[in-house]
């Protein structure tokens, strides 16, 4: 027969069991607490939540919090979101401050994931990605002693307290095109690039054909846009994207640079798999040589946006009073050569740095539009 | 699945193929796109007929799998953390057919011993999948900074790989080659082995079957669990073979489009390997057109594995039926 | 199937654990166990249900089971959830264990949901496309038909509704706006009815052409918003409409919470009264228990199940209008995402009842809104809500897990466990 329980010991048993659990090892919590902490930690529980998050700024008085918001998308994608993330994390650290992220699971979540910082009085929020463009704004106005930080958003109307922090990501591109097109031996250059309508990712791919088209006239330039199959998919498909990068591999392009999150990092996994074809590959927005360690022996450099910089410096600048609404140019530039430093002939390297100047001076223009038209 | 059907289907491919040779740009050869576009079909086609199979094998036992992709993805976990804690990618796929196998008892458990509505399990598990994954991926691969092992190397067939156009088919990763081995195997199997035929009989007639001495509730069991394992190497396709990393949701619906072949091709191995490579070839002529400077919407080729689905289901083109008991709980008195 | 008598089988099982039940036992239980001594026989049409003639005692007990079993499992699948919370948090470094730390993390569930006006009136929007697309899956169930396309009737409801209510704007709101929603109805509808029309008409079946039909809608809305309607302002880059008239628009009830709730209610009153007050609905809910007992009974079986599928449809495709008119103003690419499943869901923990699949519907709005508060009180990863939600179908699909864990009498309906878990229940003989 049987053992019988009844539904009160039933409804009981899951926290018994877990209590047991902690009973198990009595002398664990004495052992791993702080000293600074231990003796606040009966008198208030709610501390635990503290717990996952760095200790405790004892000078906790005026200390800035700041929340972050992603686009759809996890703060550990490897990509833009966790860029921005560690630079809210940065930021928050040099200042003594705090920080908290919320996850978006619903492009119509934006609004409300960014008024759960706002009713928690947090002194700064930062949005990630060019689509919470809109709701970033809306509730910059209608809080403005909050500072806002819009990552990837170009304000067209400056707010005061709202700071769109952009890059020219066409520059970068250019540069990743020009290096693409003097490196590659075949004459065939390639780009993947997760999808057209998000401008910045629009402006990297165009950048590049106009990088290449700089450098080599007559090079064959192959730029491939995941379509457009909806925000949460088009980033998120590396398997495309290593699938797209081989497919161009096999047609003799040799250098190939992927963008646009995972689908991004798809083609510098794809890319790896013809190292013995030499075939090369340049990375996105941070440097990816620390990212993607899978591709290290093939990755050649990255076009980077240096969005964790961006973002704990605009949130330095909030901390010291110097923080203006408006566009802020973050950097952008080519990320170093690490392994395949000798690639690069000096010849190459010392273009580069004469287009970089160029593209900064404004005599030299990528003639990328804002957006696709 | 009929003669005519399958070469109807390898026509298609032949035409997908063909078009890719025409929007070609003159610079590239005539074999290299060739070569590209068998190599990108065939790439795209493990995982759909791995699911395939995987959803045969537990269809034809009668027992209903929308599951296919909560399964896979499940397993594509298991096998990246397998990898990655263990730094071997054999324990890497055998920890994600441990998983599949793991989700397909589940299936099993609900539709067949607590029976279930066998699609309400389906969902179970596809919401399931997608939960689990996606948090532990957050609060297991983040907290515990895991990196992957690395990918299964590709397999060369010395002499034949380096073919001009057919040389991809030659060299491939180890589980596309296992795709390649299970879809004869499975069609000897349910057609040619006493169990095949205890199988089919369980998945039409159950009470039949069971008048005739087999036992229905352990046979569909095992075809469920089977699948799991089949669905498992599908799964670890994602992150052993494809990107060595997992991320949450990566299975982008395959396991629908897998589930789509399955019908397509008429709930045979073969049919659902063609139908595998139809939509393979599908989205290798739209990546290849891209390349060319052609731009054909995306949409319309994404849409294109559901609607022939839907219009075979309609008897458009020939009529397909599924095993007659599928869906039905089955009762021992 | 043809009325027949409860298995003899159960009840002296049942009689024999009443007696064993000594000790600490909710009153709840207590009633449920008890067996009836005094058949008092009923003839209210309602009772005489799947199960044959019930006593008084015997509909009570199965009501209350009704209500019980879901509840259980809500509150079973929100315990395994803790531990799940437990054991990503601090642990033994926090107070009490950690336990305290699954506490903060439900306390701040509750409070991102309910936990202020703000908060409540989202949880409120959140609600609405729920009950729609919960009673769309619930349709077509009682009409035996699994729904499992509500996505894509939502999204092309929306892009229809969008359309019109962006292409016309020269009508007065009492005019536009009930145009704009049946607009999104009609769209719903045909797309539901494709599968109903092909289940009728050649078998296929309706769960693989509904979920075929999910991806072709979500592929031609990426096609439609992408091309002919999308919105060629040069502000907008992304792919979404124009915004609709001002007089498509819902309008707001109290400020940020539009019009669309009076609405809902009225359609679920007017779904229960349809389903349980009609001859139609009386057809459609035969079709659904027993199909060749209807054909039988002279009903045509082929026209309830397109219209099964077509009313389903219509319900999301009225989802998808209302999110239009009263929440985005537009249709914008991918926010159907997720509907289909969640819907299912609703359906089966409302146990295909209109009450049920409201409370449903609030408990998984609730549920959606307060993950974001969770997320920032506790800093983990608010996949958790879905790993609850997958348990609590799970035990509610198998309600037999529920009944073990608490020792509850097997289910009447035990013979017949697929209508058990999809199909109408002795609990529901009014539908409320």
């Amino acid at each position: 027969m049987r053992t019988r329980r009844n539904l009160v010991f039933g409804l009981a048993a899951l926290p018994i069991l877990a209590a047991c659990g902690g009973e198990a090892a009595p002398a664990a919590p004495a052992a791993k607490a702080e000293p600074s902490k231990a003796p606040a930690a009966p008198a208030a529980p709610a501390a635990a939540a503290a717990a996952t998050k760095a200790p405790e700024p004892t000078a906790a008085a005026k200390a800035l919090k700041v929340g972050l918001v992603t686009d759809v998308g996890k703060v550990d994608d490897k990509s833009f979101n966790e860029s921005a993330w560690n630079g809210a994390k940065a930021g928050a650290a040099a200042i003594k401050g705090e920080s908290k992220y919320v996850e978006t699971r619903d492009p119509n979540d934006y609004k409300k994931n960014i008024q759960q910082f706002v009713s928690e009085k947090y002194d700064v929020i930062v949005t990630v990605g060019f689509l919470l463009g809109d709701a970033t704004i809306e509730a910059a106005k209608a809080n403005p002693t909050i500072k806002f930080i819009g990552v990837d958003q170009f304000q067209e109307k400056p707010v005061e307290n709202l700071a769109g922090l952009i890059f020219e990501e066409d520059k970068a591109g250019f540069m990743v095109g020009v290096l693409s097109a003097l490196v590659s031996k075949s004459g065939k250059v390639g780009a993947v690039l997760a999808t057209d309508v998000v401008p910045p990712v629009w402006r990297f791919g165009e950048g590049f054909r106009a990088g290449v088209k700089f450098a080599k006239a007559d090079a064959d330039i192959q730029i491939v846009y995941h379509s457009d199959v909806g925000p949460e998919k088009t980033f998120d498909d590396p398997e495309w994207g290593k699938a797209t990068a081989l497919s161009m591999a096999d047609k003799g392009v040799d250098v190939i640079f992927g963008a646009g999150g995972k689908t991004g990092n798809g083609v510098l996994y794809g890319v790896a798999e013809r190292k013995d074809k030499g075939v090369l590959a340049i990375g996105v927005d941070t440097d990816q040589y620390l990212t993607v360690p899978e591709a290290k022996a093939v990755l050649l450099s990255s076009g980077m946006k240096i969005i964790d910089q961006g973002v704990s410096d605009l949130i330095k600048a909030v901390s010291d009073g110097k923080f203006k609404g408006g566009n802020v140019n973050g950097k952008v530039g080519l990320a170093p050569f690490h392994d395949l430093d000798s690639k690069v002939s000096a010849e190459i390297k010392t273009k580069l740095e004469t287009i970089r100047k160029d593209l900064d001076a404004g005599t030299l223009k990528t003639n990328v539009k804002p957006a696709k038209g | 699945m009929t003669r005519g059907r399958f070469a109807f289907i390898i026509g298609c491919i032949g035409l997908l193929i063909g078009g890719a040779e025409v929007l070609r740009s003159p610079d590239v050869s005539a074999s290299i796109v060739a070569a590209s576009m068998l190599a990108t079909m065939l790439r795209f086609a493990t995982p759909l007929t791995l699911g395939a199979l995987a959803g045969l094998l537990c269809e034809r036992s009668g027992v209903a799998n929308i599951a296919i992709e909560g399964m896979m993805l499940s397993a594509a976990f298991g096998a990246f953390i397998g990898a990655a804690v263990t730094k071997s990618l054999l324990i890497g796929v055998l920890a994600g057919m441990a998983i599949g196998v793991a989700m397909a008892t589940l299936h099993a458990w609900l539709s067949v011993s607590l029976r279930v509505d066998q699609i309400v399990s389906g969902t179970v598990i596809n919401i399931m999948a997608a939960g689990i994954t996606g948090f532990l991926s957050t609060e297991v691969v983040r907290r515990q900074a895991l990196v992957g092992a690395g990918l299964l190397p590709a397999l060369r067939i010395p002499v034949l790989a380096d073919l001009p156009v057919v040389g991809p088919v030659f060299q491939q990763q180890p589980i596309a080659w296992v795709a390649l081995v299970l879809v004869p195997l499975t069609h000897l199997v349910i057609f040619h082995t006493p169990w095949g035929l205890r199988l089919r009989s369980v998945g039409e007639l159950p009470r039949a079957a069971h008048a005739a001495g087999i036992n229905v509730i352990r046979t569909r069991y095992t075809a469920v669990m089977i699948g799991g394992a089949i669905a498992g190497i599908g799964g670890a396709y994602f992150t052993l073979e494809s990107v060595p990393a997992f991320e949450p949701l990566m299975t982008n619906g395959r396991g629908f489009i897998a589930l789509a072949a399955l019908i397509f091709g008429g709930w045979t191995p073969a049919g659902a390997w063609a139908a595998s490579l139809l939509f393979g070839a599908a989205n290798a002529l739209h990546i290849n057109a891209q390349q060319f400077g052609i731009p054909v919407p995306a949409q319309i080729v994404g849409m294109f594995p559901y609607l022939l689905t839907i219009v075979i289901l309609a008897g458009v083109i020939g009529r397909v039926s599924p095993p007659s008991a599928v869906g039905t709980p089955y009762e021992a008195d | 199937m043809p009325a027949r008598s409860r298995p003899t089988s159960s009840r002296p099982r049942a009689e024999n654990r009443s007696r064993r039940w000594a000790g600490p036992c909710i009153a709840g239980a207590r009633i449920l166990t008890l067996p009836a001594r005094r058949p008092l026989w009923v003839c209210r049409a309602g009772f005489i249900g799947r199960e044959g003639v019930l006593t008084v005692t015997q509909a009570v007990r199965a009501r209350l089971i009704g209500g019980l079993i879901p509840s259980l499992a809500i509150v079973t699948a929100l315990l395994i959830g803790g531990v799940i919370i437990w054991a990503s948090g601090p642990r033994l470094d926090g107070p009490w264990f950690g336990i305290w730390f699954v506490v903060e993390a439900y306390q701040a569930l509750i409070e991102g949901a309910f936990g202020s006006r703000a908060s409540t009136i989202d949880t409120v929007l959140r609600t609405v496309p729920y009950v729609f697309t919960g009673l769309a899956v619930m349709v077509g169930f009682r009409g035996g038909m699994f729904n499992i396309g509500a996505e894509g009737q939502l999204a092309v409801g929306a892009l229809a509704s969008a359309w019109v209510g962006f292409t016309v704007t020269s009508l007065p709101l009492v005019i536009q706006l009930p145009l704009v929603l049946l607009t999104g109805c009609l769209a719903g509808a045909i797309w539901g009815g494709i599968a109903g029309l092909l289940k009728a008409r050649t078998g296929a079946h309706e769960v693989i052409t509904t979920i075929m039909l999910n991806y072709v809608g979500g592929q031609l809305a990426a096609y439609l918003l992408n091309g002919v309607l999308r919105d060629r302002s040069p502000l907008n880059v992304i792919a979404q409409t124009p915004k609709v008239a001002e007089t498509a628009r819902l309008p707001d009830l109290v400020p940020g919470l539009h019009s669309g709730v009076i609405l809902v209610i009225g359609v679920a009153v007017l779904v229960w009264f349809v389903l349980w007050k009609t001859t139609t609905g009386f057809e459609l809910r035969m079709v659904g228990i027993n199909p060749d007992a209807a054909a039988y009974a002279g009903v045509n079986v082929v026209r309830r199940m397109t219209w099964a599928m077509g009313a389903s449809g219509m319900l999301a495709g009225l989802a998808g209008a209302v999110q239009v008119a009263g929440v985005n103003y537009r249709s914008t690419l991918g926010f159907n995402v997720g509907y289909g499943f969640d819907s299912i869901a609703i359906a089966l923990l409302g146990r295909n009842t209109v009450s049920g699949v409201v409370l449903s519907s609030i408990l998984f709005a609730a549920l959606r809104t307060g993950a974001t508060k969770l997320q920032f009180r506790t800093q983990i990863s608010t996949d958790i809500i879905s790993v609850i939600q997958a348990l609590v179908l799970l035990m509610i699909a198998a309600d037999q897990i529920i009944r073990w864990i608490y020792r509850i009498g097997p289910a009447q309906t035990e013979a017949d466990p697929v209508a058990a878990s999809t199909a109408p229940v002795a609990d529901s003989e009014s539908g409320r």
